[in-house]
């Protein structure tokens, strides 16, 4: 669809939202959220239930109308509460796949997806042609006529999805939008609509509680907390270096507090994988276990401040204590350990390890030990990151 | 076996005897019940539909020599009908009251409902419990009250309007086809908004949210989207209020009747009057119980393909609109016009009537007077009589048909049968079939029995109606309780009676208490099948409103004020459990 509004040449980003605001009665769903979509990308908006996610993305459908702040869409000014702007949803070009996909049960599968063509007032033949083209796309050309309640949920899903893009949007909206699914669909899913996205080249925003799906489908990922932005970045930067005790636990790393002994520009022993690390701390956990790891936050840290370590499941390594005498190189930051429990997840098994007191999960191919067995654990130093504690935490996903 | 340490058995062999596992004995007694009980319920249940609706088929085909010396086999009863132009003028006039209300009812129920869980109108809740309330009036109280209001000569409407602003409404006439109508739509109103108020609320918001982002306006959305979406509540809706009010007697025997308009219940009301033609009322009955029969088919038939599931996933509430002070005013004033005219007009003009010792049309509060109500409690031995017998049938009646109503969802929600369907459709039948007919069916059975003239043979017509009503409520709250909550009671050792007792009956009373409040109410203001079934010494008080009528206002009216406040405490019992149920 062609543009009437001139672009506003002030805004680089193709979704601009500054100082965003909204409360429901005493609960602040959006504090004061800015963040920038370019065009073409999508952002994901992750974050556990209640975080404000989707009252953002109701904010930029106008189905929801915020107390305060900008939006704008494609050099078009949607919602400013200063100048007093707020357009209707119908005016604002989108398009939005809900998680119950919303497919209408009174239409078939062609009036569904025909539906933001005809409001528009497309000509009866171009309405026919074009959705057939789309309903080709998604892998439904042949249920034009059917009526939609027979479809499955993945096959609305698709209609959904049609529906979301046949008139060419500005921008389009996942709400949840695969979390209805099965794991095998919403795996298939994924890569389709990241092959779509591809060929159709819009603008998306995209909102999960799903980590993975955030991974994958994202160019640039937000995670929100209580109304806040936590973090923003690329999906690799924000899944390598979680920058706050929230995202830690939020993606489900290990997170211990502990009392940072001191700081170094580098651990005192040569690192298995070298990796740049700016600072380097050691911090002593309860039951006297002390670990190197780099420090993963802008701020300074001092000597005796509270520290929270952070470690992914994956890169906690049990070792059975006699493949450990029998081991190769004399290994870092490994310690005495006890199995609390093992469970075999089938390529993999996860370990619950008491160490010293504190309890570590560990992923990996099973090392053969069991419920009891005493085990070297070892945490390596580059993958242990130091965060400041009392950050702001949430309960682990 | 396992044995601790100590030597101690800690647990017993599966297969031995234990203290607390049923016996041989008591299993084959539960399996006896629980196929039993049920299969009970059902076959009563078929017995009272079937037996007014076969005694009335073969009384439409008796025809008996206008000598009254043969009697044969015969289609002389539907032809003589047929050709009497009396009938069609009572159908046609019939066909219009029905249409009528079912426009208007359809029209105002859906608005009221729209206003109530779709926007913002302040005083929402309280406005939700007065539309519901005409749901609870007697229709007949309501038309007597409407005939105070709005006759010609001494309309309290009328003599007000003249009094306070020198405006004559001589022209409107509550005694007509469109006074008939007037009444009907008010008080059937409330079973269209109940049909699509809950689908108004629960409708997931994604539905009408999606319309609007691709580009559909508000009313674009509310006209292509909502509305359809929207189409199967309404259409049972009309149906049900089609049906039902065209067979209702009430409105139509208060104001169209005493003014010589003819409509199908209120002839057959008088073709079994002296001297009774049965022949022809029978026939008229099997006409009435065909069209209701074929109508009710067509609706299940259309809904069949038609159910929509409007509920899925997380699903947001439905946006409520904020009005406008325009939109504002216009709600309020639809909300005060019907609960004005559905319960506050008709009230107020009661009581005024019931304190008046001669009406004239004006109250005057100088005079007001207790005497009224002093003679329908204790002077006068028919009122007396008619508040006890409507007490105790309705008592009865609710807690039978709400017994039987227990054991009939129980077949049709739990048992494997095939024949569930065809049971459900049968049970279901009488509650679209007009009072006055099941009455006859039933009049007819119960002539020349001992049953006749009994308060029994009014019961049995009393629950014979309305128990399909029961099961419905019942069956709703049946589905939404998970089979193995009941299995894992039989699995804990429980026979089925225990079962019942503790896990499955607890977990349905709100809904039995809802079943039993409904039928009170429905019995309470019986009239259609009562006025065919009543003999000297049962009389209710809807009877006695109708024997009263040809006497005096005053005793009409206190005693439609005492009816009327059993009625309102029953609504208001089931409001309080309602709410009860909701904080849980």
């Amino acid at each position: 669809m062609i543009m009437e509004t001139p672009v506003n040449p002030t805004s680089s980003s193709f979704v601009t939202v500054r100082g965003l605001k909204k409360r429901f009665g005493d609960y602040t769903a959006l504090n004061s959220i800015s963040l920038e979509v370019a065009e073409g990308t999508t952002l994901a908006l992750l974050g556990p239930s209640g975080c404000g996610k989707t009252t953002m993305l109701r904010c930029l459908a106008g189905l929801e109308t915020a107390e305060e702040g900008y939006i704008e869409i494609a050099g078009k000014v949607v919602y400013d509460s200063s100048k007093n702007i707020n357009l209707m949803p119908e005016e604002r070009e989108l398009g939005i796949v809900f998680q119950s996909y919303a497919v209408w049960p009174h239409m078939t599968v062609g009036e569904n997806v025909g539906f933001p063509l005809k409001v528009r007032k497309v000509a009866k033949a171009e309405q026919q042609e074009r959705v057939r083209r789309i309903l080709d796309v998604v892998g439904l050309g042949a249920w034009y006529d059917r009526p939609a309640t027979q479809l499955s949920g993945g096959q609305q899903q698709r209609v959904a999805l049609a529906r979301a893009l046949v008139h060419e949007p500005r921008l389009v909206l996942f709400d949840e939008a695969l979390s209805n699914l099965d794991a095998q669909l919403r795996e298939q899913m994924r890569m389709e609509l990241k092959v779509l996205q591809d060929r159709l080249g819009f603008t998306a925003v995209y909102v999960t509680h799903d980590q993975s799906e955030a991974f994958a489908l994202a160019d640039r990922i937000i995670v929100m907390n209580r109304g806040h932005i936590d973090t923003q970045g690329l999906p690799r930067e924000v899944f390598d270096n979680p920058r706050t005790p929230f995202v830690a636990q939020f993606l489900g790393l290990n997170v211990q507090e502990g009392k940072i002994i001191r700081t170094a520009g580098a651990p005192p022993f040569a690192l298995a994988s070298q990796r740049r690390a700016d600072q380097w701390a050691e911090v002593a956990l309860p039951g006297g276990t002390a670990v190197w790891g780099r420090i993963g936050h802008d701020g300074p840290m001092a000597a005796g401040s509270k520290a929270l370590v952070c470690i992914r499941k994956e890169h906690v390594q049990v070792e059975a204590p006699r493949a450990a005498a029998a081991g190769s190189a004399p290994a870092q930051q490994a310690f005495p350990a006890q199995i609390r429990a093992a469970s075999f997840l089938g390529l993999s098994e996860e370990y619950i390890i008491d160490l010293a007191g504190i309890e570590l999960r560990s992923i990996q191919p099973s090392a053969g030990v069991h419920s009891g067995d005493g085990v070297k654990v070892r945490l390596p130093p580059e993958e242990c990151i130091v965060l400041p504690a009392g950050a702001g935490t949430a309960s682990p996903h | 076996m396992m044995r601790m340490a100590g030597g101690t058995v800690v647990t017993k062999p599966l297969d031995a005897p234990a203290g607390t596992v049923p016996g041989h004995e008591r299993r084959r007694s539960s399996r006896a019940l629980q196929v039993g009980l049920p299969a009970f319920g059902v076959l009563a249940g078929i017995v009272l539909v079937a037996g007014p609706f076969l005694a009335t088929l073969i009384r439409s085909l008796l025809y008996w020599s206008p000598d009254g010396a043969s009697v044969a086999v015969s289609l002389q009863n539907f032809t003589a009908l047929l050709s009497d132009p009396r009938f069609h003028e009572a159908a046609l006039n019939t066909l219009i009251c029905g249409v009528g209300a079912t426009i208007f009812s359809t029209l105002l129920g859906l608005s009221l409902a729209w206003v109530v869980s779709r926007t913002d109108l302040p005083g929402r809740s309280w406005f939700e419990i007065g539309n519901m309330i005409p749901f609870f009036l007697s229709p007949y109280v309501g038309a007597e009250a409407w005939s105070y209001l709005a006759s010609p000569n001494s309309g309290i409407l009328q003599k007000a309007s003249l009094d306070y602003f020198g405006v004559s409404l001589q022209f409107v006439n509550i005694f007509s086809l469109g006074g008939v109508i007037w009444v009907l739509s008010l008080f059937y109103t409330p079973y269209v908004y109940l049909l699509v108020i809950s689908p108004l609320r629960r409708m997931d918001a994604a539905l009408e949210d999606a319309a609007r982002v691709h580009g559909a306006s508000f009313w674009y959305t509310v006209r292509h989207i909502t509305i359809p979406l929207l189409m199967p509540a309404l259409l049972s809706g009309a149906t049900v209020v089609f049906v039902t009010s065209a067979g209702l007697f009430d409105v139509p025997f208060a104001l169209a009747a005493t003014r010589g308009i003819r409509t199908v219940p209120t002839e057959i009301f008088s073709s079994v009057q002296y001297p009774a033609d049965f022949g022809r009322a029978a026939s008229f009955g099997m006409l009435v119980m065909l069209i209701t029969v074929a109508l009710t088919l067509w609706q299940r038939h259309y809904m069949a393909g038609r159910r929509y599931e409007t509920v899925t996933g997380k699903g947001y509430r439905p946006r409520v609109l904020q009005l406008t002070r325009s939109g504002r005013i216009a709600a309020l004033a639809l909300e005060t016009f019907y609960i004005g005219c559905g319960v506050v007009l008709p009230i107020v003009a009661l009581v005024m009537v019931s304190l008046s010792s001669i009406w004239t049309g004006r109250f005057r509060p100088a005079m007001a007077t207790m005497s009224n109500y002093k003679y329908v409690l204790f002077e006068y031995d028919l009122t007396r009589i008619a508040i006890v017998n409507s007490l105790v049938l309705a008592v009865a009646g609710a807690t039978i048909g709400v017994g039987l109503s227990i054991l009939q969802s129980y077949y049709l929600n739990r048992s494997r049968s095939k024949a569930r369907g065809l049971i459900e459709a049968v049970l279901t039948m009488p509650l679209g079939i007009p009072g006055i007919i099941l009455g006859l069916g039933f009049l007819i059975l119960a002539l020349r029995t001992p049953l006749y003239s009994t308060l029994a043979i009014i019961l049995i017509a009393y629950v014979a109606h309305f128990f399909p009503l029961a099961i419905r409520t019942i069956s709703a709250m049946f589905m939404a309780i998970n089979p193995e909550l009941e299995q894992s009671a039989r699995a804990s050792g429980a026979t089925w009676g225990q079962t019942m007792r503790y896990v499955l009956l607890p977990l349905l009373k709100p809904a039995l208490i809802a079943a039993w409040l409904m039928l009170f109410v429905i019995f309470v203001r019986e009239l259609g099948s009562t006025i065919l079934l009543y003999a000297q010494g049962t009389e209710t008080i809807s009877v006695a409103l109708v024997a009263l009528g040809e006497r005096n206002f005053g005793y009409v009216a206190a005693l439609a004020v005492i009816q009327l406040l059993v009625l309102l405490s029953a609504f208001a019992l089931f409001k309080a459990t309602r709410a009860s149920i909701g904080q849980e």
